[in-house]
C-alpha cells in the first residue's frame, strides 16, 4: 500500500497564495464614455487594436445586482458592498460575486485607479444567500455591450439600462445617449507598471474616448 | 461524481487509529487499493449582533473538489447553500466584522481514500478543534447519480465491511431527495449534520 501526505487544509493554501502574493486582487481602472453617434468608430477602433481580431469583440447581456452589507447602531459604520453578476444571454453561465473596495485616486504620478477586488464564480443560490445574509440591495441595472482584449487588459463598451418590467431584460429603458468605456486589469498587488501599458493604451483611443481616473466623490458633489 | 452515503462507525473500545486499521485492513482484503488522502473541513460563522436576529453560516472544504468553498446558510426560516471559487475564504475575512467563527467550532475529518472498482471509501477520523470525536466513512458509488437507483447496492456493499454497523436506512438528509440529481453540495450537507451531531457530544477522552 502506498503512502500519501495528507492535503493541506485550504486555509493553509490560501494563506500560502496571499504569502506569495498570487492572488490577483487589485483592479487597475480607467473609465470614459462615448456617445452613441460615435461608439462604431470606436468598437472599429478597438478591433483594430485588440488581441481577439479574428473571432472579433465578445458581446455581453449582464444583469448586475449590488448589495451592501451594513452593521447598523454603531459609532464607526460599517458597509461591505457586494455585486452579483449574472449573464442574461448565456444561461449556464455562473453567476459572478464581487468585492470591490474603496478605490484610491493616488496623485498625479499614477496613471489609473486602483481598488480592492475579489472576483469569483458562484452559484446561482447567490441572491438569495446574500439577501438573507443580511444584505440590502442598494441598485441594479443591466449592461449589453463588447468586451475586447489586450494581453492583460479588459475593455468593455456598454450600454447600462435601469431595470424595467417583470422580468429583467424586458422593456429596459437606457439611462443616457452614451456608452461607459472601461479599461481594467484585475493584478496581484504591487504591479504597478501595468498603469504605465494602460495609460499608453488609452492614448491611443484619444480622442474619441478620453479614459480617466472618475473620482466618484467629486461627481457625488456635483449632482448636489 | 456519483453518489455518496456517510455513515458514522461506532468506535467502541478501539482508539481511533485502531479503528481506522480494522476498516483499512477489511477494504484491503476486498481489493481497495490506497489512492491517496482526502480532507474535509468546516468552519461556522456567526453573524455579529449589529445585523439583527442570528445567522450562521458554515463553510465547508472538500478535497475530492479542491477548487470550490461551499457555504451552507442558516438563517433560521431558511437553509441556503451555496457553491463559490476558492476566493471565497478571502471574502470571509473581510466579512470579519460582520461574521466572526468560534474557534471551538472548527471540524475536520480526515484519513486514507480507497478506491474499490466503481467505490470510493474514504475513513475519516473526525476532530473538533483537535479533539477526537468519532470515526466516519464515506462510500460513493460513482457510476450512477440518483440515489433511489444504487441505494440497495450500496446499502449491500457497505454492510459487506461495515457488518451490523452499516446503515439500513438512507441517511436523513437524502431521504426526501432520493429521485433527485446528486450533487457534491449533497456530500458537504451529510458532512455538516454529523458535524453538528459531533459537536454537541460531550467530549468522549479518548486521543486520535
Amino acid at each position: 500500500m502506498s503512502t500519501h501526505s495528507a492535503p493541506g487544509t485550504a486555509m493553509d493554501s490560501l494563506s500560502a497564495a496571499l504569502k506569495c502574493n498570487i492572488i490577483p486582487n487589485q483592479e487597475y481602472l480607467l473609465q470614459g464614455s462615448v456617445l452613441d453617434q460615435y461608439v462604431e468608430v470606436l468598437l472599429h477602433r478597438l478591433r483594430g487594436l485588440c488581441d481577439n481580431v479574428d473571432s472579433g469583440p465578445e458581446s455581453f447581456h449582464d444583469h448586475e445586482l449590488c448589495f451592501t452589507l451594513r452593521a447598523a447602531n454603531t459609532g464607526t459604520p460599517m458597509v461591505l458592498p457586494l455585486r452579483v453578476r449574472r449573464a442574461l444571454d448565456v444561461s449556464d453561465a455562473p453567476f459572478q460575486l464581487r468585492y470591490v473596495g474603496q478605490q484610491e485616486l493616488g496623485d498625479k504620478s499614477r496613471p489609473t485607479v486602483v481598488r480592492s477586488s475579489i472576483d469569483m464564480a458562484c452559484s446561482s443560490t447567490i441572491i438569495d444567500f446574500l439577501t438573507e445574509l443580511g444584505c440590502r440591495l442598494d441598485f441594479e441595472y443591466i449592461a449589453r455591450g463588447y468586451m475586447f482584449r489586450k494581453g492583460r487588459m479588459k475593455i468593455t463598451v456598454s450600454k447600462i439600462f435601469k431595470m424595467g418590467g417583470s422580468k429583467p431584460g424586458e422593456g429596459v429603458e437606457a439611462i443616457s445617449q452614451s456608452y461607459l468605456v472601461e479599461l481594467s486589469v484585475l493584478a496581484p498587488s504591487g504591479q504597478d507598471a501595468i498603469g504605465e501599458d494602460m495609460r499608453i493604451f488609452a492614448e491611443q483611443l484619444r480622442p474619441l474616448v478620453q479614459l480617466e481616473k472618475i473620482d466618484y466623490k467629486r461627481l457625488g458633489n456635483m449632482a448636489m | 461524481m456519483g453518489v455518496t452515503i456517510l455513515t458514522q462507525f461506532p468506535t467502541e473500545n478501539r482508539t481511533g487509529p485502531q479503528t481506522i486499521d480494522v476498516l483499512s485492513k477489511r477494504i484491503s482484503a476486498l481489493g481497495a487499493t490506497q489512492q491517496g488522502q482526502f480532507l474535509v473541513d468546516c468552519e461556522t460563522y456567526t453573524s455579529a449582533p449589529q445585523l439583527g436576529h442570528q445567522r450562521i453560516v458554515h463553510v465547508l472544504h472538500n478535497s475530492e473538489q479542491p477548487a470550490t468553498v461551499f457555504s451552507i446558510l442558516e438563517s433560521g426560516t431558511k437553509t441556503i447553500p451555496l457553491a463559490t471559487d476558492g476566493l471565497f475564504d478571502l471574502l470571509m475575512m473581510k466579512m470579519s466584522s460582520f461574521y466572526t467563527s468560534k474557534k471551538q467550532t472548527k471540524a475536520e475529518s480526515k484519513g486514507p481514500r480507497f478506491e474499490i472498482g466503481d467505490f470510493c471509501v474514504k475513513l475519516g477520523t473526525v476532530t473538533i478543534s483537535s479533539n477526537f470525536k468519532g470515526i466516519l466513512v464515506e462510500v460513493e458509488y460513482r457510476p450512477c447519480v440518483v440515489p433511489a437507483m444504487c441505494w440497495d447496492l450500496m446499502k449491500e456493499f457497505l454492510q459487506g465491511f461495515l457488518g451490523l454497523s452499516g446503515p439500513t436506512n438512507p441517511p436523513a438528509y437524502l431521504q426526501n431527495r432520493m429521485q433527485e440529481i446528486y450533487s457534491p453540495l449533497d456530500t458537504v450537507h451529510q458532512y455538516l449534520e454529523h458535524f453538528t451531531v459531533f459537536r454537541k457530544l460531550p467530549g468522549i477522552g479518548m486521543r486520535p
